[in-house]
């Protein structure tokens, strides 16, 4: 090992990003674009489904039920329907994702003690987005049917409203949320995407980063000089895992200043363990350039095993927990759900190394395997 | 003496093979301490190959190769002589760094190969000196020309002096003048510091400047040893003269000579007859009743020896038929007129007043360095891109209002031929029929005509990817043709193509302009070629510099510099300096001769050979030379890039 060929590799390599303008994007600027498209993009909470209501009953009773629609954050009051044959084209263009039918003589048979049946029609394109508007609509109306069934106990026994509800709820379930208190998924999603965004970006520039020297021809520089393997490797990759690190540091500032996201954890254990990933990164855009001979080919084969399984196995979306056990194994194949772990148990668990060890020696195995992966198969006299 | 040492590269059985593609089967080859080692073949050769197991960068499948006396089998082998070894792999300045400055590409390479601060900082201050690019230190490598990125790769490679420097096709695709000085510094180089090179061109020309050589052909060996041996191997003169008709006497020509050009109004022969006045005789009497005149015998060049020699081989070029469709009478109409064209790009003028003629039936030379216009010059007559001033008319239509109509009377090949490489021959014949929007009757007419006319016969369904450069060139060029255009462009159209498939493709591109009275106009980077046109134009910095007929460029060049001559003397490094010293500025070395001009022959010559006699030097012989259109190039080049530089002093003084 020689320290000054090694330097020669590195500041070769970091001017050149640096001053390439598609390696300086590459480098700096698309791990922040995507941080916010993905950020914006992948938050799923419900909230503000637009509606509209018919009310063909018109009475006192019919507006109460339909103004605790109107007063709910998760719903969102885009008019009164005067004909059902109104709700069709609404729902179909997307203008609206519920409509309410209050049948005529809703008050009158309410208070006849019969019962009354509200048509609700829900847009089912999104089965998940159905459920959770679902449930909004099933809440507030058991909320209407326990308030009469309160009113009705009252007056029957006469007895005090309070009185009444005790009797109505005897049982009260008070349900307080760990770790992402007002359940947000942005608060869930973001620390994530800092590793699905490293997971991609950093493999991505080492690749072309390497692939684009046997493009040109200039790895036979290399190739023909009395620069060892090693030297070459550690020179080349360390620019890259640099860039990755401070990535690290800039998409951690985002989640926390920009998607307020908390962050519990210990800062130090955190990029100690985000150093190992992205060295697990840089291992794999090694490797993928390794392979082929064309920056194309890098990037589309980058992208196909980087993103996939992050999308799929890495809890990114679906917790590993929840998987079935086929996929449950192939989880534990890719580096993502381990940082995975170590993301969230950083920034909303405030939990550390020991807790999360294993998970970090599991990166740490990858990152050596990947390297002397590499190491083999890189050779200064190939076939072709 | 040299012959005693062992040899420094020592290549026995090479054989290498790309998955099942052959690409040399077989190769043996010494190169002796100190001398400059030339490989020289077409591209697909093998030379690439070759090249690169010797610089332990590829693996090989048979035989052996040792470099230093190490046997290089292995990638631990390799290792061992790679500190002694330069390697610079083809693609003009594709191995330098675009982004990094000239002198960070330098330090890059000096740092890999641990040149220590002292030693880099005197030999890259010596050698930017030497190359002239000195004043572009800081200038990122992208922004250079063609030959100041050939240069700096060379001075890459060489900044850890190697024992021995392994150039691969260092000079394609750059202008004669950056050429000739490459090949000086080269020499200068080796001399100084007793390194060997062995060097591969795909240019024949460039064959007499190796002290030996070896002629790759399809993986194998064709020739090797010293220009004089191989010139040996050949003997015969070379017969310039004319004779009108000149396609009747072609025709008669044919049936006895193997080696038959169409040099503008000229002919050149090649025949077996050493002596001249035989060889003139014999062709006098196979012309029959055509009457030859001005004859000029020569030796033959390199190229023409290699040509014999593949001819040999049985390599034949395929046979072509013309059928004529209207037959052409010579007349004086004008197929181009260029009139005070000028294009700016910003505060940048490319092309400046340029004006020019070509009439039906001639073939017109634009000649130039990369960036003199002449590709910005082709765009405007073709109606790509609009002229900044000036006019132009191609086949009688403007080229500012015509437009869509223009496209429809000329045929465009351009360098990288544009066809569907997978598709077939036929297929693209007739896809380019359909885009010129021919019916079905003209279409098959036209693919007939293509096919007889390229000599495409044979590989009608062949994926057109798959056959020889040579055969994909007469395909585009036919495809350019489909339409019957009056008037056909072409940008450096052999770029890469073996020297047959290069005379073949010129004897139908003179037989288009003779018996179809196609007027042509083609811009190319081999001077060799350039005798081929009737009328030449030489590009300087967006404007025309010389023109005239190549017979009378040479002309006027002898009137200035004088005549051109070879000196074999027996230490030619310290020769050359010496005669350079005594004011012989335009010598240069050829292998282990020297060329150089002299105005008043027997007083200059006399006056070379005191100098040399002076400082011990025995002269072996002094011989005229004729004149290239390459030594005309860079005469008139290095003239204005001379008076350039003394305008540039008296404006900064």
């Amino acid at each position: 090992m020689n320290i000054r060929r090694i330097a020669a590799v590195a500041s070769k390599e970091w001017r050149e990003t640096v001053r390439d303008r598609m390696f300086f994007s590459l480098a700096f600027v698309l791990p922040i674009l995507w941080m916010l498209v993905f950020g914006y993009g992948l938050i799923l909470d419900v909230e503000n489904i637009p509606y509209a209501a018919l009310d063909g009953d018109q009475s006192a009773r019919s507006r109460d039920y339909l103004y605790r629609f109107q007063q709910s954050r998760y719903f969102d009051f885009k008019g009164a329907l005067t004909d059902e044959r109104e709700v069709e084209p609404l729902l179909a263009s997307g203008r609206i994702r519920a409509a309410i039918i209050i049948p005529e003589k809703f008050g009158e048979r309410l208070n006849a003690g019969r019962m009354v049946g509200v048509q609700t029609l829900i847009d089912g394109t999104f089965p998940l987005r159905t459920d959770i508007t679902k449930g909004y609509v099933i809440a507030i109306n058991s909320a209407f049917n326990e308030e009469r069934l309160v009113d009705y106990i009252s007056r029957k026994s006469g007895i005090s409203r309070v009185q009444a509800e005790h009797r109505a709820r005897p049982i009260k379930l008070d349900v307080r949320y760990l770790y992402n208190e007002e359940v947000r998924s942005s608060w869930s999603m973001v620390p994530a995407l800092v590793m699905f965004t490293l997971m991609l970006s950093s493999p991505l520039l080492t690749a072309l980063g390497i692939v684009r020297e046997k493009e040109t021809g200039s790895i036979y520089n290399i190739y023909s000089s009395t620069v060892t393997k090693v030297e070459f490797l550690v020179g080349k990759l360390l620019p890259y895992a640099l860039i990755s690190s401070l990535n690290t540091v800039v998409l951690w500032i985002m989640a926390t200043r920009w998607f307020n996201v908390p962050f519990r954890g210990n800062l130090l254990f955190f990029l100690a363990a985000s150093l190992v990933f992205v060295l697990c990164g840089t291992g794999l855009g090694l490797l993928v350039s390794l392979l082929v001979r064309t920056q194309i080919a890098a990037l589309i084969i980058t992208i196909i095993i980087t993103m996939v399984p992050t999308i799929l196995f890495s809890g990114l979306i679906v917790p590993v927990s929840s998987l079935g056990p086929g996929s449950q194994f192939q989880a534990h194949l890719f580096p993502g759900m381990y940082y995975t772990n170590i993301v969230r148990g950083t920034f909303l668990k405030g939990i550390g190394p020991e807790v999360l060890w294993m998970d970090v020696l599991a990166l740490a195995l990858y990152a050596v395997i990947l390297r002397f992966v590499g190491y083999g198969l890189f050779t200064k006299r190939p076939r072709s | 003496m040299a012959s005693s040492e062992p040899p420094i590269v020592k290549v026995i059985g090479f054989a290498k093979r790309y998955k099942k593609q052959v690409a040399v089967d077989g190769v043996d080859l010494e190169i002796k301490k100190g001398e400059i080692y030339g490989l020289i073949g077409p591209d697909g050769s093998g030379k690439s190959s070759l090249m690169k197991a010797m610089a332990g960068v590829l693996t090989y499948d048979r035989g052996t190769v040792e470099v230093f006396g190490t046997l290089v089998d292995s990638e631990r082998a390799a290792e061992r002589v790679k500190q002694r070894l330069g390697f610079l792999p083809q693609g003009l300045g594709l191995n330098l760094y675009p982004d990094l400055s000239v002198e960070e590409n330098i330090d890059f390479f000096a740092q890999l190969r641990l040149v220590p601060e002292q030693a880099l900082a005197e030999r890259k201050a010596r050698l930017l000196a030497m190359t002239r690019l000195d004043k572009f230190r800081d200038r990122a490598m992208k922004n250079l020309s063609g030959g100041m990125k050939q240069k700096l790769g060379l001075i890459c490679t060489l900044i850890h002096e190697p024992e021995l420097a392994i150039l691969d096709e260092p000079t394609t695709g750059v202008d004669p003048v950056s050429r000739r000085d490459f090949w000086a510094i080269l020499a200068q180089l080796l001399q100084e510091k007793g390194m060997t090179a062995l060097v591969s061109t795909a240019y024949m020309d460039e064959a007499s400047r190796f002290h030996r050589l070896s002629f790759l052909w399809e993986g194998k060996v064709l020739v090797s040893g010293t220009p004089t041996e191989v010139q040996a191997l050949v003997p015969g003169s070379m017969v310039t003269f004319e004779a009108a008709p000149q396609v009747d006497a072609i025709a008669r020509l044919k049936t006895q000579y193997m080696q038959v050009e169409a040099l503008g109004s000229a002919l050149r022969v090649f025949t077996e007859e050493p002596i001249p006045a035989a060889a003139m005789q014999s062709i006098t009497s196979s012309l029959g009743t055509i009457k030859p005149v001005q004859f000029r015998v020569n030796e033959p060049e390199l190229e023409d020896v290699f040509v014999a020699l593949l001819l040999r081989q049985g390599e034949q070029p395929s046979v072509i038929e013309m059928p004529s469709v209207v037959p052409f009478t010579p007349n004086d109409a004008l197929a181009i007129e260029a009139k005070g064209l000028i294009r700016d790009f910003g505060p940048f003028r490319a092309v400046d007043h340029v004006s020019f003629q070509v009439k039906s039936g001639e073939i017109f030379g634009l000649l130039g360095a990369n960036g003199a216009g002449k590709t910005t010059v082709i765009k405007m007559l073709n109606g790509i891109m609009p002229p900044s001033g000036g006019e132009g008319r191609v086949a009688g239509a403007d080229m500012r209002t015509a437009g869509g109509a223009i496209k429809e009377r000329i045929g465009y090949m351009s360098q990288a031929f544009s066809l569907y490489l997978d598709l077939t021959v036929v297929e693209n014949i007739r896809l380019f029929a359909g885009i010129y929007g021919l019916d079905r009757r003209a279409t098959d007419q036209r693919l007939k005509w293509v096919m007889s006319m390229a000599g495409l016969k044979g590989y009608e369904s062949n994926l057109t990817g798959r056959v020889p450069m040579g055969v994909r060139q007469r395909l585009a060029l036919g495809c350019a043709l489909v339409h019957q255009p009056r008037v056909l462009f072409l940008d450096e159209p052999t770029s890469g193509v073996d020297p047959i498939g290069r005379r073949h493709f010129w004897n139908i591109l003179s037989r288009l302009a003779k018996e179809e009275g196609v007027a042509m106009l083609v811009t190319t980077h081999y001077m060799s070629e350039a005798e081929h046109c009737d009328h030449l134009a030489l590009m300087y910095a967006g404007r025309i510099v010389a023109d005239g007929s190549p017979a009378d460029m040479k002309l006027s060049v002898e009137k200035e510099a004088g005549h051109l001559f070879e000196v074999l003397a027996d230490d030619p490094g310290s020769a050359l300096l010496e005669l350079q010293r005594a004011g012989f500025a335009g010598a240069a070395l050829y292998g282990t001769r020297i060329h150089l001009f002299c105005r008043d022959p027997a007083g200059d010559k006399d006056r070379a050979c005191n100098a040399l006699e002076s400082i011990g030097v025995k002269i072996n012989s002094v011989t005229a030379r004729p004149l290239s259109l390459e030594d005309v190039f860079v005469y008139r080049v290095m003239a204005l890039e001379r008076q350039d530089r003394a305008g540039g002093h008296e404006a900064a003084a």
